[in-house]
């Protein structure tokens, strides 16, 4: 579904990629963690082309994101992105914000694209949202109202980046339980995260990173209960143990 | 002693509307193809590529670091030698590419004040770079400019006195004529101040209705 090649990014001289290869299934749900400042959030962005490469090749259901702009464009309507900010488009009300995509990229009919939008609304639990602007949903709301965004474009990947991390904690189980059901419903799903209960109960491999480059990947509780590499071993007890 | 008397302005008042009428005209065509020019200016200045950029920026500050009045005279005159323009069409030409400029710099401001996010997240369900400033950032931005907006449109209303210079009959050319026949030079101009202030004034009430409308969203 997704493969990443030898990808290499830096911004200036700092290499922020170097030499990513990762293969993510269809279905397979993929978690990615490491320190801030690993690269987990450009690797993740590069997938949907958000972030340039400069070496190494990016494709999506067997389209190379990067090679041409009708590739790019091609790929971002396969890929769902869900933002740490949300990034809700504050002057469209929540109905709005959904059906935006559909029909102005996809060209469905208005009434299509809003049946599409309230089911959505239903599946995250928020149909009584439809009418309301960005500004008067609390930050849990608002994250689910951008994974309905995200799904209406009927997408074959989910990318969530850092979800749950601008959220107050009563706000992060909401988030994680939308997400949760996706998984169940089958959605192939990149998640970079700091949620380690997350990764531990949904992830099929857990990706992880420091330096700008892979360092391990293994199923969760191989991951957790065995790692392998010293950097795992730090960071895991870093933020395990606290 | 001077003795007050409004009466010549009741004389004079059919010429006075004419005039008003006049600098409304250009008011509104200039306010109109100033934005538009603004809009592009703001497009070049924001734009990925050098050349578009570039133009921008020579636009902006050629218009900004020269007096309007030389630019009415370089239009009027200095084009006229090649190619005869009405005193109308090169006021408004004047008053757009100068107000245009401004409302660039406004523009561009407000197209960088919206948070990056906003255009990834346009990008990330598909959108093209224009749809998602079409749809996404310039609305958002046009609600955030709205004040200086507003002031600049103040501006190129009071502005437009400068091309009585031309022989446009507008509203200060119109005064200066029945202030040469009448000598009523207190009264006239009096009252074209307050002509001009009622346009500028209503001009700030129309927007701040439109602001109010435009933050059903905050």
């Amino acid at each position: 579904m997704i493969k990443l090649t030898n990808v290499c990014k830096s911004f200036g001289p700092l290499e922020v990629l170097k030499n990513v290869s990762l293969t993510v299934a269809p279905g397979e749900v993929v978690v990615v963690i490491g320190p801030s400042g690993s690269g987990k959030s450009t690797l993740l962005r590069t997938i949907n082309g958000l972030e340039t490469i400069q070496g190494g090749a990016v494709t999506v259901n067997g389209i190379s994101v990067h090679a041409s702009q009708a590739n790019l464009h091609q790929a971002r309507q396969l890929t769902g992105m869900v933002f740490q900010q949300f990034n809700l488009f504050n002057h469209k009300n929540v109905l709005d914000n959904i059906t935006m995509g559909p029909i102005h990229v996809q060209n469905k009919t208005r009434a299509e694209a809003e049946a599409t939008a309230m089911a959505l609304l239903k599946k995250v639990g928020l149909p009584e949202k439809a009418q309301s602007y960005p500004s008067r949903l609390s930050g849990g709301q608002q994250q689910r109202v951008a994974i309905a965004r995200a799904l209406a474009m009927h997408p074959q990947v989910m990318l969530f980046d850092e979800p749950t991390s601008a959220l107050d904690p009563e706000m992060i189980a909401e988030v994680l339980e939308v997400m949760k059901g996706l998984a169940r419903d089958g959605m192939t799903m990149v998640v970079v995260t700091h949620e380690m209960g997350f990764a531990r109960e949904v992830a099929n491999r857990v990706v992880f990173m420091a330096d700008g480059a892979i360092v391990e990947e293994a199923p969760p509780q191989a991951f957790f209960a065995n790692p392998q590499n010293e950097r795992t071993k730090q960071f895991l007890s870093r933020i395990l143990n606290h | 002693m001077y003795q007050l008397d409004f009466g010549v302005l009741r004389e004079y008042l059919p010429a006075i509307l004419d005039g008003l009428y006049m600098t409304i005209q250009i008011s509104i065509l200039s306010i109109i193809l100033g934005s538009i020019m603004g809009v592009a200016g703001a497009l070049c200045r924001t734009s990925k590529s050098f050349l578009l950029r570039s133009i921008g920026n020579v636009y902006v500050e050629w218009i900004r670091n020269t007096p309007l009045l030389i630019q009415i005279l370089f239009i009027y005159f200095g084009l006229g030698v090649f190619f005869s323009l009405s005193p109308l069409a090169a006021s408004v030409l004047a008053l757009s590419f100068f107000s245009g400029a401004y409302i660039t710099e406004i523009i561009r401001a407000g197209i960088q004040s919206i948070h990056r996010g906003q255009l990834e997240a346009a990008l990330s369900i598909g959108m093209t770079d224009w749809q998602a400033m079409r749809l996404i950032i310039l609305p958002q931005a046009i609600k955030r400019i709205l004040p200086p907006l507003a002031g600049q449109f103040i501006t190129l209303v009071k502005d437009s006195s400068l091309v009585s210079v031309i022989a446009v009959t507008d509203l200060t050319y119109v005064a200066k004529n029945i202030v040469t026949i009448t000598f009523r030079a207190f009264e006239v101009w009096l009252a074209i101040a307050a002509f001009y202030f009622i346009l500028s004034f209503g001009l700030s009430l129309v927007v701040r209705k439109l602001e109010k409308r435009l933050a059903e969203s905050d």
